[in-house]
């Protein structure tokens, strides 16, 4: 049988996940901090700052705001970034990568430069998205798509095409072929860019600066004018609501998704 | 953005969405038969608005819910009105972009420095002495808050040092952030931030002729080198609380706030007494009963009853002189008298406003920006 | 099913090439009509005379903005300090991120594995103000490492190892912040490798290092140029990240940009920068591309 996992490289994985989360963790320990600022080791441990978060209106209303907005924004940049990442790696035409760089564009942006372009843009066309949800959705989609294209498109590019091939050379129609042979097979590009897609909407901070909508304040910023005058753990405990919810929905996703079907490829 | 060349006859023909980008300074004689060149007053009285939306530029977060819950809310009821809250800061490159004559807020809260810089590049603003007109609490203010001269303010922090006590002896002197004890121990923040303005200004104060002297100003903070810079006062009080600072140029009430949750920390006010202020503008170019809620709400803020609880929630001071200064800084010995506001200092914000591409690039070099 | 049959029912060259195009066009119209537009109109007025506050774009053309950029040196070094910060920071998350990712992709247990990928969602979900305060703890002056190491004896507590407030913490923060990123767009591509293709190797006697190296190594190329182009461009666009690692020390575009348009309004300039940027960015995704496209026979 055999190691599957070179050592060197599972050492490596280890020292990895350490550095990956050791911050996590002191966020996380000191959101459960029993006193009344934030400090690291916590004071006792208790859940007195996640349920302040969870009874204060205006973080509670800015998180499920911008767990709306991610949502909507991972479910077009998917459609739209996937269609788009199909044509790219079935096509061969002379600007295809140029093309490719084109839509990869937005991410090399800061966000402020794509939000204050579209915020003045909205206001000199007129178009009545100005200070919107419609025109703040827009910001987000630019910026999550690429994440889509990207993964995708790698997902895509180690696929085998020939499997392609033989589905249609056994009669399947285009829509066919991509339903029950790419589509399972490269789910697992798809699943990871709409998780892209979702989590930098629900983190994005600059470009929803100048786009924001009144009273739809997203989490972000809302942790960060909060930071402004209390020194208290609350955006900690903020943070540990949102981990909590990730987890949340990724053992709802794997229920429907069943991720252990996809690991059985004997 | 559109590609046009700046003539004025085009302008002139434009109705109220006039956010084809203006730039900054747009004679108000081209809109002389608009709604807006009607005087709009206010007595104090509760009205009914009729439903009317009014834009607001202020904080967000948990200062959000607790304006909501202590005035906004109230606010909305009694004059049946709307209130949409914005709190994306910052709003100075809003307002620039949409232009004095379509304000994208009606009354905007604001630290000195960036309503300056606003004030500045254009008519944005009603003048302090129009809002006082309309604003009947407005009278009972100290003088201070209308230094502005273009809104008026309602709360105010003095700036201090705060400092570690466990580190040594008490900080009682502006110098004592340059002493070498707390080399690459002291903090202060970022040459956009607010606080860095008066610590500026005032630094040019204390080592120079007077807070003009910016180049005493550059010197000494070359010679304050190596500094911890941070980008806003919550990571000040984390880098203070951690240890990573020492001292560092903060506000009172913040502060204080540590101090009396326990942290071995506490506060020494500069001798020159400069302030933060929250000052709110109502735009000049707003309809007129957007104005009239605009007036109404810059009211209700200047009451007692909302200044006395925002201060026992956030510790900043008012500058209402009927109101009551809260228990833990009344503690301390603040109070809300002529005599003790007499001192306080607001720095001349034109005069910065007017320097700020230097300064900001001059400070950039010497943090090594 | 015959080959007569399978003619009959494949549409022709011709209408696949069409309905190919249909894939695409969404995105296309969506694209011209909010970013080209847009940020086109925006780096245009970098060619307007600097008026603090106008939005508009005139036809007053002038190159004052670039000439100003260039002729200073802190903006070209912030130009080059950006490059090199996105290079290292690419390189140094591939070489900490594969590992892991590929740990990840080999793990047969579903519930291990649905463990370690919560624990990468995890980590990219916490808000980058907040996480601030973790690094801190962790790499500050009177943070966790420094603590050790003066426990250790090997350094006085004056004299801390500067983790942070440096370009050294800026790195430390982007690898930080771009992990998970790099992480999951290695895994889709590693699991996606046909396995008999490792399986024929080890069948052939290889060992599991030979396998990684000759096969499977090889074979996520395309997840690696994906990965590492999009950590260089997280990184080189990050204002957050160098703003609060790098104590206002560590001057990249990003920050000036910031800096002009949104506190200054000095927008075009801060529109310069930006198209600077852009064309620097541009560049080191032509050479990735390129790269891309020699390693994965133009699959990628």
């Amino acid at each position: 049988m055999g190691r599957k996992i070179p050592l060197p490289m599972l050492i490596l994985a280890i020292v990895g996940f350490f550095y990956m989360l050791v911050p996590i963790a002191v966020v996380v320990l000191a959101g459960l901090t029993a006193g009344d600022f934030l400090t690291f080791p916590p004071k006792g441990l208790s859940f007195r700052w996640v349920i302040a978060f969870l009874k204060s209106d205006s973080y509670l209303s800015a998180f499920f705001f911008s767990f709306k907005l991610a949502l909507m924004t991972m479910i077009v940049s998917t459609i739209l970034g996937t269609a788009a990442a199909l044509f790219l790696s079935r096509s061969r035409f002379f600007g295809r990568n140029a093309m490719r760089a084109f839509f990869l564009s937005p991410v090399v942006l800061p966000g402020v430069v794509i939000g204050f372009a579209l915020f003045a843009f909205y206001i000199s066309t007129d178009i009545g998205l100005t200070r919107t949800i419609w025109g703040l959705w827009i910001g987000h989609i630019l910026y999550s798509t690429p994440y889509v294209i990207g993964t995708v498109g790698a997902a895509l590019a180690s696929y085998d095409v020939s499997l392609d091939e033989a589905a249609r050379s056994l009669g399947a129609s285009p829509w066919r072929t991509f339903r029950k042979v790419t589509f399972p097979n490269i789910s697992q590009g798809i699943q990871a860019g709409s998780i892209f897609a979702f989590i930098v909407s629900f983190g994005q901070f600059e470009v929803s600066l100048f786009l924001s909508a009144p009273n739809s304040e997203p989490l972000p910023i809302a942790m960060y004018n909060s930071l402004r005058y209390k020194f208290d753990p609350s955006a900690a405990a903020a943070g540990i609501f949102a981990i909590m919810l990730v987890t949340a929905s990724v053992l709802l996703t794997n229920r429907l998704v069943n991720i252990g079907k996809l690991l059985d490829r004997k | 953005m559109t590609i046009r060349k700046p003539t004025h006859t085009r302008r002139s023909v434009l109705k109220r969405s006039l956010a084809l980008g203006a730039t900054a300074a747009i004679p108000s004689t081209f809109f002389i038969n608009h709604a807006w060149a009607q005087d709009t007053s206010y007595d104090g009285e509760v009205f009914d608005a009729g439903g009317a939306t009014i834009n607001i530029g202020e904080w967000g977060g948990g200062w959000e819910e607790f304006v909501r819950k202590g005035l906004v809310d109230q606010f909305e009821k009694d004059f049946n009105c709307r209130v949409n809250w914005d709190s994306s800061f910052p709003w100075f490159p809003k307002f620039v972009t949409q232009g004095a004559q379509n304000p994208v807020y009606d009354i905007c809260n604001w630290n000195l420095p960036n309503l300056m810089q606003t004030n500045a590049a254009g008519d944005y603003f009603l003048s302090a002495d129009e809002v006082k007109a309309n604003v009947p609490n407005a009278a009972d203010c100290w003088d201070f808050a209308f230094a502005s001269g273009a809104g008026v303010t309602w709360a105010y922090q003095p700036y201090v040092y705060a400092y570690r006590t466990d580190r040594g002896d008490p900080v009682s002197n502006f110098r004592d952030f340059w002493a070498s004890r707390f080399a690459n121990k002291r903090g202060t923040y970022g040459t956009e931030n607010g606080l860095m303005h008066a610590f500026f200004m005032a630094t040019a104060q204390e080592f120079g002729k007077d807070q003009y002297d910016m180049d005493a100003a550059f010197q000494a903070l070359e010679e304050a080198m190596p500094m911890k810079i941070s980008e806003f006062t919550f990571n000040m009080l984390s880098m203070l609380e951690r240890g990573e600072v020492d001292v560092a140029v903060h506000i009172e009430g913040e502060a204080l706030s540590l101090k009396r949750k326990g942290a071995p920390v506490d506060v020494w006010q500069w001798d020159s007494h400069p302030i933060l202020t929250q000052t709110k503008t109502i735009s000049r170019y707003s309809d007129p009963m957007q104005k009239k809620l605009a007036f109404a709400l810059m009211n209700r803020t200047l009451e007692p009853s909302f200044l006395n609880a925002f201060g026992d929630e956030f510790l900043w001071r008012p500058t209402n002189s009927k109101a009551a200064i809260t228990a833990p800084l009344a503690e301390e010995g603040v109070e809300n008298t002529a005599a003790a506001t007499e001192a306080f200092w607001v720095p001349d914000w034109n005069f910065f406003v007017e320097n700020k591409q230097d300064i900001t690039e001059r400070l950039n070099g010497i943090f090594g920006l | 099913m015959n080959a007569s049959q399978s003619q009959v029912t494949q549409p022709s060259a011709r209408y696949q090439r069409h309905t190919k195009l249909l894939l695409v066009i969404p995105l296309t119209i969506f694209f011209i009509g909010f970013f080209v537009v847009p940020v086109g109109l925006l780096f245009a007025s970098s060619f307007n005379p600097q008026v603090i506050g106008q939005v508009a774009v005139t036809s007053d053309l002038t190159l004052d903005n670039y000439i100003r950029f260039f002729s200073r040196s802190n903006y070209l070094m912030a130009a080059g300090r950006s490059v090199l910060l996105a290079t290292i920071v690419s390189v140094v998350t591939l070489i900490i991120a594969y590992p892991m990712a590929f740990v990840i992709a080999k793990t047969e247990n579903a519930a291990r594995n649905t463990f370690l990928l919560i624990l990468v969602l995890a980590a990219m979900q916490l808000d980058m103000v907040i996480r601030i305060y973790g690094m801190m703890v962790i790499l500050g002056d009177n943070g966790l490492i420094n603590q050790m190491l003066v426990a250790l004896g090997l350094t006085s507590p004056d004299a801390p190892i500067q983790f942070m407030y440096n370009f050294l913490g800026v790195v430390l923060g982007l690898v930080q912040f771009s992990m998970p990123f790099m992480i999951l767009t290695l895994v889709g591509v590693i699991r996606g490798i046909n396995p008999s293709l490792e399986e024929a190797a080890r069948s052939l006697g290889a060992t599991p290092r030979r396998t990684f190296t000759r096969v499977t190594l090889p074979a996520s190329m395309p997840g690696i140029l994906s990965g590492s182009l999009l950590v260089f461009a997280l990184s080189i666009s990050s204002y957050i990240v160098p703003a609060l690692m790098g104590g206002f020390r560590v001057g990249v575009l990003p920050i000036h940009i910031f800096q002009q348009v949104a506190e200054g309004a000095r927008f075009q300039f801060g529109a310069t920068i930006a198209v600077i940027l852009f064309l620097i960015s541009a560049g080191a995704v032509a050479v990735y591309l390129k790269l891309g496209a020699r390693n994965s026979g133009g699959l990628a």
